[in-house]
């Protein structure tokens, strides 16, 4: 009796480690590491709390941040909490290179998309042509309620 | 020590269903992205594409979404390559390269090679495409190798036109019109019938046929330029145009 005990535990635990790493290979698999991480040298960031807009035909999406720093003339990283808020939707993420040229914002990190009775989960996104198109990158998750 | 590890058992064995999505909810996953048309109102879902909710399952390639406002809202949907749907609500499934999905007006387009659409006991095939209009109440199946089974009764042409009716929540077929420039095929358990137009009428219990009409029974083969055929006498006639056309032939199968 002792032994089948025994025998019950040692298979009940090996059936718990297999779970384990099963769910922390599903939890690595929705998790995009490849994602591209741009390093800033300089530790102060050129402009603080970065707030402007994109103007499109019929909305105006508002950009915050808490960071912003030059890559090029053109081209601003914004990092840290950044927020891309219209009348209709809200795009959370920690990343964003924006083209004050042509009005592209574009993220390889993980991204919330929140509007109306909608939400989109992706690993990454463009906003392009005044934000009347927006492309959801990689493995996406809708869900519509 | 024994309960707490079945409770963990438990914990780990079901966490998955705690992830899934919320009744009322449907989510939509894609291993390509989505892309959001807010102008032109529409969202484009790439590659690998997976629909499920509390009405229906679907599976494709990309799919395109028309919405009214907002994302949620959604007009109409098209789905392309290796499309297969499934619904246990409408007691429907699909498969084809492309289906138009119409959810205001109930109707449903599948097109494409090897086109297949089971509605409830109604089996219909077609490489041209398959349309219901649940709404209506009707359906078309147009384009090579159409072809319907119900009833046990296998029909071939290249338009088969449908009627059916709901009853006790069960749709059957009320009225069918079917034609083919190379003669369509009703075939039954006893009976195979060929013609090149044929309309079936359920209240009336009959088949009628119209030009090079072929009715085989056994070894007896009748033909003529019209048809028709009491399906519940399960007896037939045949006439033609021409009082001398009839043609009646007997063989002597042993």
């Amino acid at each position: 009796m002792s032994f089948n005990k025994k025998l019950f535990l040692i298979f009940s635990l090996t059936f718990i480690i297999i779970i384990f790493f099963i769910f922390l290979f599903i939890f690595f698999q929705y998790t995009d590491y490849s994602q591209e991480q741009i390093d800033i040298n300089e530790k102060t960031s050129d402009i603080s709390k970065p707030k402007f807009s994109i103007n499109g035909k019929k909305q105006k999406i508002s950009v915050t941040a808490n960071e912003g720093n030059f890559l090029t003339e053109d081209e601003i990283i914004l990092e840290k909490n950044v927020i891309f808020k219209s009348n209709k939707f809200k795009i959370y993420t920690d990343n964003v290179i924006f083209n004050k040229k042509t009005l592209v914002a574009s993220s390889q990190n993980k991204s919330k998309f929140i509007s109306n009775n909608t939400s989109i989960d992706s690993a990454g996104f463009d906003i392009i042509e005044n934000g009347n198109i927006i492309y959801f990158k990689g493995k996406t998750k809708l869900i519509l309620k | 020590m024994i309960k707490y590890l079945i409770f963990f058992l438990l914990v780990l064995t079901n966490y998955k269903y705690a992830l899934c999505r919320n009744i009322g909810e449907t989510e939509i996953t894609t291993e390509d992205g989505i892309e959001v048309f807010q102008e032109e109102k529409y969202y484009l879902l790439k590659k690998n594409v997976e629909i499920i909710s509390d009405e229906f399952e679907l599976k494709g390639n990309l799919v395109k979404i028309y919405f009214e406002q907002d994302l949620y809202d959604i007009k109409e949907l098209i789905a392309s390559t290796n499309v297969n749907f499934y619904s246990n609500e409408y007691n429907i499934k699909g498969k084809g390269d492309t289906l138009k999905f119409n959810i205001q007006n109930e109707i449903i387009n599948i097109s494409g090679d090897k086109s297949e659409l089971f509605l409830e006991e109604t089996k219909m095939y077609s490489d041209g495409y398959i349309n219901v209009n649940n709404l209506a109440g009707s359906f078309k199946i147009e384009g090579l190798n159409s072809k319907l089974i119900s009833d046990n009764v296998f029909i071939i042409g290249s338009k088969i036109n449908g009627v059916f009716d709901d009853k006790n929540g069960n749709r059957d077929i009320s009225s069918l019109e079917v034609e083919d420039e190379n003669l369509l095929s009703i075939i039954t358990e006893d009976t195979e019938l060929f013609s090149k137009k044929a309309f079936y009428d359920k209240e009336k219990s009959i088949i009628e046929l119209f030009d090079n009409v072929k009715i085989k029974r056994g070894s007896e083969v009748i033909t003529g330029d019209y048809g028709i055929l009491d399906t519940n006498k399960n007896s037939y006639k045949v006439s033609s145009n021409n009082s001398n056309k009839v043609k009646a032939i007997i063989s002597n199968t042993k």
